[in-house]
């Protein structure tokens, strides 16, 4: 990213909202990871449905539990599970679709898109039960569906780009001082594809805490901890019972980080975009 | 001085079409000595720029076909290697300067990161040694500053330094011969100058052959001893500059030369061209190419090929030379 980049963010409020969102969001996730807070999300702290109180900010849960420790909880949760499925597909759909795109029509394209076709033909969530299913209840078994999914919209992106970037002057120039055609590829092809990458990132990245949320809402997703699915799942009784604690604050939380990721994503397109930046 | 820098033995290259192989560069054999530049002159679409590709071993891609007797680079016969050791020759031993500066450097490198990875991949060495060849290098066209230019991107260069820059990398490993396919078509007049008196010192300092590909022949005849001229794939004549421009013995050169417009002459005379058209690859006549367009061809141009003939230094493919 260069200097221009970061000066064409900065100027965008709604990008810049979006990642002081997000920075909060991440901030939260880290204080968890490093114990500093709700830590508590577990423990039996009140009375069931206790009401919105200063020992208990979003009130209390069906068995007690502090709802607040549960949402920064569920925090951590989704960043984690977005962190990972994030950089693991991101990872693995610029490797493949780089093969493809530079053996474009060649059998390592085919092959992955193929691969690529197969996976994409099957029901997701179907998917996912059936992953969770042969890994017999594995906490990773979402992750690993998520992951093997995600890389296909990454791949056929980068495929394009890679065909596009591999007709242009310097990687002739490339080959012309003896660089290897694999290297080539890592070297100067896929640097080139950094700004779609940083884009697409973002864009899986609300994917898979969406993602989460539902699997863990079907029961297919987070095993141990909490996340802002599963309350939500708890929610689903509450709310007509009229208990809005859980909803309202898996619901605001889960709203408030998609839309500064969005507002992000959307700003970093544009930034990166030399071409926007012109007029 | 006996092995010359580049030396090429009847180099083919052509297109596998259904019906056969069409021929793009038709048998061309040539030499260049160390230290000396040789032009190669033609229209679009003639052969040049695949001859240089061939001789990179850019080529075969899909649909092309190389063969040649060989292609020697300082008396080593770099047609023969396998892909792995010419690569190893590639950038080193011989080097490219390519036409559009602006697309032929990777845009999201600086010019010192791309100049010192050329540098590392084929000499080795350490970063820091690394460094200071590549600094060396830029300083080497011209760049006074080298260390700010080291670490600017590509798109905050303007064209001339952007070709300045090439040349710095194509520089850096010293090369014995260098191919400047069009190095100064996008440039414009003063960049052009400062483009050809670089390629010109490479001549003089290092003693870098230079095959300079162009279709201007008076960016040839300012940087080159001797010029090739090309036309369907054959070269038609070669020669040394000054008696081709004097005399030239083909007739397609000498038509080629009246198509430069002349100017001061108080009565302007009506700017010339060649009469008809360049044939189709596929569609070549037979006997001379130049035949059908040429005013002094007779029965045998149309029938058999004219062979080049130069064993003197100077040589024109014709039955019929002027």
């Amino acid at each position: 990213m260069t200097q221009g980049t970061w000066q064409r963010l900065k100027s965008d409020p709604y990008g810049m909202g979006g990642l002081a969102v997000v920075t909060l969001f991440a901030l939260l996730a880290i204080c968890v990871w490093t114990g500093l807070l709700g830590q508590g999300w577990s423990a039996v702290t009140g009375e069931r449905y206790e009401a919105a109180s200063a020992s208990h900010w979003f009130g209390t849960n069906l068995l007690g539990q502090d709802i607040f420790s549960r949402t920064l909880f569920g925090t951590a949760t989704a960043f984690e599970v977005g962190l990972l499925v994030t950089l693991c597909s991101t990872v693995l759909g610029t490797v493949l679709g780089g093969l493809a795109g530079w053996y474009s029509h060649g059998w390592p394209d085919e092959l992955i898109l193929w691969l690529k076709g197969v996976l994409d033909s099957i029901p997701f969530y179907l998917f996912a039960a059936a992953v969770a299913y042969a890994l017999q209840g594995s906490p990773w078994a979402m992750h690993l569906a998520m992951i093997a999914t995600f890389w296909t919209t990454t791949a056929r992106i980068i495929r394009g780009e890679v065909m596009r970037i591999k007709e242009r002057e310097f990687i002739e120039a490339a080959r012309a001082i003896g660089l290897p055609g694999i290297k080539t590829v890592f070297r100067h092809v896929l640097p080139n594809t950094f700004h779609i990458l940083l884009v697409q990132g973002t864009i899986v990245f609300v994917a898979a805490i969406n993602t989460e949320v539902i699997l863990s809402f079907l029961g297919l997703g987070i095993k141990d901890g909490v996340s802002w699915g599963l309350m939500l799942a708890e929610s689903s009784q509450e709310v007509l019972a009229g208990h809005f604690g859980n909803f309202i604050a898996a619901g605001t939380s889960l709203f408030l980080l998609m839309m500064g990721f969005n507002l992000l994503a959307d700003a970093l397109q544009d930034a990166l975009d030399v071409r926007g930046a012109l007029n | 001085m006996n092995t010359p820098a580049l030396k090429v033995k009847n180099l083919s290259v052509w297109l596998a079409s259904g019906s056969g192989r069409i021929p793009v560069v038709d048998g061309i054999s040539f030499s260049i000595n160390a230290g000396e530049a040789t032009g190669l002159v033609g229209e679009s679409g003639c052969g040049k720029t695949m001859t240089a590709k061939a001789i990179m071993g850019q080529l075969p891609v899909t649909g092309i076909g190389v063969s040649a007797d060989a292609i020697e680079v300082e008396g080593r016969d770099i047609y023969k290697l396998k892909a792995g050791q010419k690569r190893a020759v590639l950038g080193r031993d011989i080097a490219m300067i390519f036409q559009q500066p602006a697309t032929a450097l990777d845009p999201v490198f600086t010019l010192g990161q791309q100049i010192s990875a050329v540098y590392r991949r084929h000499c080795g060495g350490s970063r820091r040694q690394a460094r200071q060849t590549m600094l060396e290098a830029l300083r080497g066209v011209g760049f006074s500053q080298a260390e700010d230019i080291a670490g600017v991107y590509p798109h905050q260069l303007s064209g001339g330094m952007r070709q300045l820059a090439m040349i710095a990398m194509a520089t850096v490993c010293k090369p014995a011969v260098i191919i400047a396919d069009e190095p100064t078509t996008a440039l414009d007049n003063s960049s052009r100058a400062l483009i050809l008196q670089q390629l010109r010192q490479l001549q003089t300092s290092r003693q870098t052959a230079i095959l300079y590909i162009s279709h201007d022949l008076s960016v040839v005849r300012q940087t080159c001893r001797d010029v090739m001229v090309m036309y369907c794939g054959r070269i038609m004549e070669t020669a040394d500059c000054q008696s081709l421009f004097s005399h030239p013995r083909h007739p397609y050169s000498a038509g080629l030369l009246a198509c430069i417009p002349q100017l001061g002459k108080t009565r302007p005379a009506p700017i010339r061209s060649i009469p008809g058209q360049v044939p189709a690859a596929a569609d070549l006549p037979a006997g001379c190419h130049f035949a059908p367009r040429c005013d002094r061809a007779v029965a045998q141009c149309r029938e058999s090929v004219p062979e080049l003939d130069a064993s003197g230094g100077r040589g024109a493919a014709c039955f019929r030379p002027l």
